[in-house]
């Protein structure tokens, strides 16, 4: 019988058609793990140019080396403050020349927007120390208006606080029968508080008979809240607000984060916890700037003009005091400050133009380095005020007199 | 090296001489003891990159650190002329303003960029950039350079405290300056006058000396020139208006009372030693920081730049028609 063209009964020859099979086998799972490989080289490569970050940074506590600088966002006028939005995507500036705005940038320094308390003017405001939440809020305290301004991450205006106590739009519905989340109400500390509802005709037709900035709106009286004056603002993990104040008294308010729902707030009564007092003893403060807390739960205030930085416990008890004086780790003027995840406290003094990095993560406080000297140029500062950091490891300084947001990474 | 040290040595001896002087509102300005470790709140001893061994290069970014519209580290906003909200001080040791001096009220002083809510028409420049004062040792209408370099707020103010009002240096231009207050207590008010005497004249006269004309009669007689020069010196062509003298004009006894009504709004202006010692002094017509004044038609033509209010403190000549109402 005759064998078909083209195939064998060999054995040997079997074999090795059977090995030749194997090899392509092979070599097309490799080629596929190639391709696969290529495939995720080219994503990677695409989603870096499409969204290029830094590394998150790796390094425990215990190898620390100063962050490096990366470059400089322009088109502020001498800031004084900023926050990074929770996902790392926006950088908010708080500008104290110029129109007084707090500025919108994306992470490579393009401007977004801007935005500033409605119907006033730049004379009247003076946006310094601002946060944002989880909820993206963005929170400004504002010096000449004495209250915290909340918008939303747009900028658009949403409530304000004005005492530990007493939010705007509370203020406003005790003030005004059938008040509604959609009614417009504006604060001026200057002018007073204005409000126009949404719709009702008898409210516009009274109104009407106001001046404001708004036509048919009310003109309502300002409220003053004894021994208040915002100036720091900052979050803690749990959500909670952390306040310095420095009028009539100086203080920390906690204001927890129940109170913090959605705005308006019409029932905000929140019970904040109030810790320290004016002077410069131990539990006192002049002119605290921010207050900051750790992973153990503990506050880090920057004292101001008493030169150093005040530590508490969780229920707002006096711990200790550090950098007051001379030598390594001291500090001049204490601003701005930051806790890391890996519990280093960055502090900025704006008279030393430097910023200054702590461990607090032991019991102790221990000195880590510092980076920065005055200077026009790249990585130089020119009296800087405040400081934020992202997930990223990115850092972002408040170069005040250089009119710039310096932005640092590891 | 020497010449470090010099200045070092200096600073040291200025700083144990002036140990316990009079501050301006607590703070860093005074209370120093000889042992104190607030110098180097500011300077560097060795590493300094500003003059006078400050940490940096200018003097009026350092003091706007505190002094500024944040009010980061006081409440006298020099930038918009405001003493920053006060909010009841009851027993608060280190807020001295607080218990005199309403929310947000003016500052007496004026403001540099802002002042009363609007941008400021004229101001003082204290950024180290003019050196010029008008009538400074020359004729009214011509400008020389100030003796001790440019303009800066340590060209006025003295840092580390001071025996003098508002701790204002006691060498001004080269020229000795004391002006007296009225006695505030520890509660300090800014918003309202507190010069005892004509000493508040003699301050600004330290760098516009040619303005400073006190003889009666000198806006008929124009042989005080302001500088000392009676028989006929450099202003032979100009006449003045006389400072330091009593107020008295007309009905109106005294324009810190009375002033005139335009409408709903009565406008006055501060006098040195209030009630029937008061007396006109250059700070009752004039803002020594800065002021937002408009000024329009004819009021608007000045020798200085177009608009220029020269430091008024009211719109056009409103501080001539205080007292005169013509």
């Amino acid at each position: 019988m005759r064998e078909p063209e083209g195939m064998t009964t060999d054995p040997e020859e079997l074999q090795e058609e059977e090995k030749d099979k194997k090899k392509r086998r092979w070599l097309l799972l490799l080629l596929m793990l190639l391709l696969l490989l290529l495939a995720c080289v080219c994503w990677l490569a695409f989603r870096y140019a499409r969204q290029p970050e830094p590394l998150p940074e790796m390094l425990p506590v215990d190898v620390n080396y100063p962050p490096h600088y990366l470059f400089s966002i322009y088109g502020v006028d001498r800031p004084v403050g900023v926050a990074v939005s929770p996902d790392g995507e926006r950088i908010y500036v708080a500008e104290t020349g110029g129109e007084r705005l707090v500025k919108i940038f994306d992470r490579e320094g393009n401007p977004l927007g801007s935005f500033a308390p409605p119907h006033t003017t730049p004379a009247q405001r003076s946006p310094v120390y601002l946060a944002t939440d989880h909820l993206g809020r963005v929170f400004v305290a504002d010096r000449l208006q004495n209250v915290v301004f909340v918008y939303d991450e747009d900028g658009v205006f949403l409530d304000a606080i004005l005492g530990p106590e007493l939010s705007l739009s509370e203020y406003v519905a005790e003030q005004v029968d059938g008040f509604q989340p959609e009614d417009m109400f504006v604060f001026n500390w200057f002018e007073g508080v204005y409000y126009r509802p949404a719709s009702p005709e008898e409210e516009l037709a009274e109104a009407a008979e106001t001046a404001g900035p708004e036509e048919g709106a009310r003109l309502l009286p300002i409220v003053d809240i004894a021994k208040w004056g915002p100036l720091g603002v900052r979050f803690d993990g749990e959500g909670r607000l952390l306040l310095t104040n420095t009028s009539g008294d100086h203080y920390v308010c906690v204001v927890p984060v129940e109170a913090l729902g959605a705005t308006p707030w019409r029932d905000f009564n929140p019970i904040p916890v109030i810790f320290g007092t004016a002077g410069q003893g131990d539990g006192q403060f002049l002119f605290p700037n921010t207050a900051v807390i750790d992973s153990q739960g503990r506050f880090f205030v920057t004292d101001g003009n008493n030169g150093r930085v005040t530590v508490w416990d969780r229920e707002g008890n006096f711990l200790f005091y550090f950098g007051r004086g001379t030598g390594e780790g001291a500090i001049s003027l204490p601003r701005g400050a930051y806790v890391d995840e890996r519990d280093r406290l960055y502090v900025v003094d704006a008279v030393s133009q430097q910023v200054k990095v702590y461990d607090v993560s032991g019991e102790e406080v221990g000195f880590l380095f510092a980076f920065g000297e005055w200077g026009l140029d790249d990585g130089q500062f020119n009296y800087p005020n405040d400081i934020a950091l992202d997930e990223t490891g990115r850092l972002y300084i408040a170069d005040r007199e250089n009119s710039r947001i310096q932005v640092w990474s590891y | 090296m020497k010449k470090v040290f010099f200045v070092a040595s200096i600073v040291l001896i200025a700083a144990l001489l002036t140990a316990g002087l009079a501050s301006a509102n607590g703070g860093p300005h005074g209370g120093y003891t000889a042992t104190t470790d607030a110098c180097a709140g500011c300077h560097r001893a060795h590493t300094a990159t500003g003059p006078n061994l400050l940490t940096a290069s200018s003097t009026y970014d350092l003091c706007i650190s505190c002094h500024g519209s944040t009010g980061s580290g006081a409440n006298t906003n020099v930038d918009d002329g405001y003493y920053l909200s006060t909010r009841d001080d009851s027993g608060g040791d280190w807020n001295h303003g607080a218990a005199n001096t309403p929310d947000n009220a003016p500052l007496l002083g004026g403001g540099f960029v802002n002042y009363k809510g609007a941008a400021v028409t004229s101001s003082h420049v204290p950024s180290g950039t003019v050196a010029a004062a008008w009538g400074n040792g020359v004729a009214r209408g011509a400008t020389a350079n100030l003796a001790d370099g440019n303009l800066t707020c340590a060209s006025c103010h003295d840092p580390h405290g001071s025996n003098n009002y508002r701790i204002i240096n006691e060498t001004v231009n080269g020229t000795a300056v004391s002006v007296t207050q009225v006695d505030e207590g520890a509660a300090k008010d800014y918003n309202t006058e507190q010069w005892a005497d004509s000493s508040i004249s003699q301050f600004c006269a330290a760098c516009h000396g040619a303005y400073h004309v006190t003889r009666a009669g000198s806006g008929t007689d124009n042989s005080d020139d302001g500088l000392g020069n009676t028989d006929y010196g450099g202003d032979i062509s100009t006449f003045a208006h006389r400072v330091d003298m009593s107020y008295s004009y007309g009905g109106n006894s005294n324009p810190e009372t009375v002033g005139v009504i335009s409408g709903t709004t009565t406008y006055t202006l501060p006098l040195a030693a209030s009630g029937t010692n008061n007396l006109v002094v250059c700070t009752t017509c004039h803002l020594p920081h800065g002021t937002s004044a408009t000024m329009s038609g004819v009021a608007a033509s000045n020798p200085g730049p177009a608009g220029d209010s020269a430091l008024l403190r009211l719109d056009n000549r409103g501080v001539c028609e205080v007292c005169h109402q013509k």
